[in-house]
């Protein structure tokens, strides 16, 4: 995917996610681009430093390191770019991506339904080794610091 | 990019879901939540049945190509929600840090049950984290959420989302009921790097230890913020290899075959796969059989 076709469909999500945000949050039009905007570009320089930079690191990787740099407490701007994201917000931004993901799903429906009782049960065992595991080196960590 | 059609839909999918707002049902220790994202989902996925052709195949296929990078929007977005707290990331004790790896108890518990359970290459999505936000960007941009392997993040991103909570809820009490475990230490596990279910399984246990809930409360959101930092670069690095590996091992196990390159590709039938892994033991045995052949003309 070409450049040019991230910068378009980038404007594209401002423009849907302005109206789950202004619809979902207590923010309004006008509080809300400046925001989206800034994540846009933050999103936008992470597809780009992932295109050119080495070490086939993938966007995402990119784009949320990037988006805590500029909002880590000290680092000049932060407290503006905060103060202006913290409008966005993050499940608001979710509402328009399932959209698209809905409708792009939507052909893998019958193996949704053959497989979905499966992926429910592994949802589970998921949830719980997770858990369990953590737990697990939690309660290690803990007594070897005689926290407990 | 210009299907004017689809973004007509998805802008009357996004209306129609805000409108109908979140709403949360309460039971028992926890909550079963269902969000705008969900209604616009499930109505999404219901434009493209057959009767009624709103979303045709070129609006399915436009969708999918655009998704990549309409989750990088919500990533940007991920990332300036943990920068803000990084310096109660780094005070936090770093013997935090080392409870990190515990998330990998996924992949090791999860790989093999969701091969057990018949599941392919769904598997590679479903079982390498527990699904939140970073892990469908990170498996959308690796396979694409159209994939196998994007399918199956996307269903255990969507379960946890409406029962997470309550899961892990119920969980942390039956943990800390059954489970030789100090109730810190199941506090500090329920930082899975999702605020409404660390929030839920601490919950529980301050309702099951009153006088420990400041303590439960700070080992929780500490461990929490820290997964939601560390654990999309352990998803890369380290889960999504492992889960690679497990998985080849575990198929092998189980069908006595490695998985083909064929099955690697995108939305194939079962049925595809077993004639294709029969094809693979008749040509196996058929090698077999010319391996032995020479040996048999040698003993002669």
């Amino acid at each position: 995917m070409n450049i040019k076709d991230c910068v378009i469909i980038l404007c594209i999500m401002i423009f849907m996610s302005l109206f789950s945000n202004v619809l979902g949050t207590p923010a309004t039009v006008i509080e809300s681009i400046p925001g989206l905007i800034m994540l846009a570009d933050i999103a936008l320089l992470g597809i780009l430093m992932a295109k050119y930079l080495p070490g086939n690191i993938p966007s995402v990787a990119y784009i949320v390191t990037l988006g805590c740099f500029l909002t880590y407490p000290g680092v000049p701007g932060s407290d503006f770019i905060t103060a202006h994201v913290s409008k966005v917000g993050f499940i608001a931004l979710c509402t328009p991506l399932l959209a698209y993901a809905g409708i792009a799903i939507g052909k893998d429906l019958d193996t949704f339904k053959k497989n979905g009782w499966r992926i429910v049960v592994l949802a589970c065992v998921v949830f719980t080794g997770t858990y369990i595991g953590s737990a697990i080196i939690a309660q290690a960590i803990l007594k070897f610091l005689g926290q407990i | 990019m210009t299907n004017i059609k689809l973004h007509a839909i998805v802008l009357a999918l996004i209306i129609v879901s805000e409108l109908i707002g979140t709403h949360t049902i309460k039971i028992g220790v926890g909550t079963i939540v269902l969000l705008p994202m969900l209604y616009a989902l499930l109505i999404g996925i219901f434009t493209t049945l057959k009767f009624l052709n709103l979303s045709g195949n070129k609006e399915i296929n436009d969708a999918s190509a655009l998704l990549g990078v309409t989750l990088m929007l919500l990533m940007a977005r991920y990332g300036t929600l943990v920068g803000p707290t990084l310096p109660k990331i780094i005070a936090a004790s770093p013997a935090l840090i080392l409870q990190e790896f515990g998330n990998l108890g996924t992949v090791f518990i999860g790989v093999p049950v969701a091969v057990m359970l018949g599941l392919k290459r769904e598997t590679i999505g479903a079982a390498h984290s527990i699904a939140r936000e970073p892990n469908v960007a990170l498996i959308g941009e690796r396979y694409g959420l159209n994939s196998t392997e994007g399918r199956g993040v996307m269903s255990v991103y969507i379960a946890g989302t409406v029962f997470g909570t309550i899961f892990f809820g119920l969980m942390a009490s039956i943990a800390a009921s059954a489970l030789p475990f100090h109730p810190y230490s199941l506090a500090m596990a329920a930082g899975v790097g999702s605020a409404s279910m660390m929030t839920a399984a601490v919950g529980s246990l301050s309702a099951m230890y009153p006088d420990m809930t400041e303590q439960l409360a700070a080992f929780g959101a500490a461990s929490n913020m820290l997964s939601g930092l560390d654990g999309l670069y352990m998803s890369i690095w380290v889960a999504l290899p492992v889960t690679e590996w497990l998985y080849k091992k575990c198929y092998k196990v189980k069908y006595g075959v490695s998985p083909s390159e064929d099955e690697e590709g995108l939305s194939e039938e079962d049925k595809e796969i077993i004639e294709e892994e029969k094809e693979i033991i008749k040509d196996e045995e058929k090698n077999m059989e010319a391996v032995e052949e020479p040996s048999k003309k040698e003993g002669e």
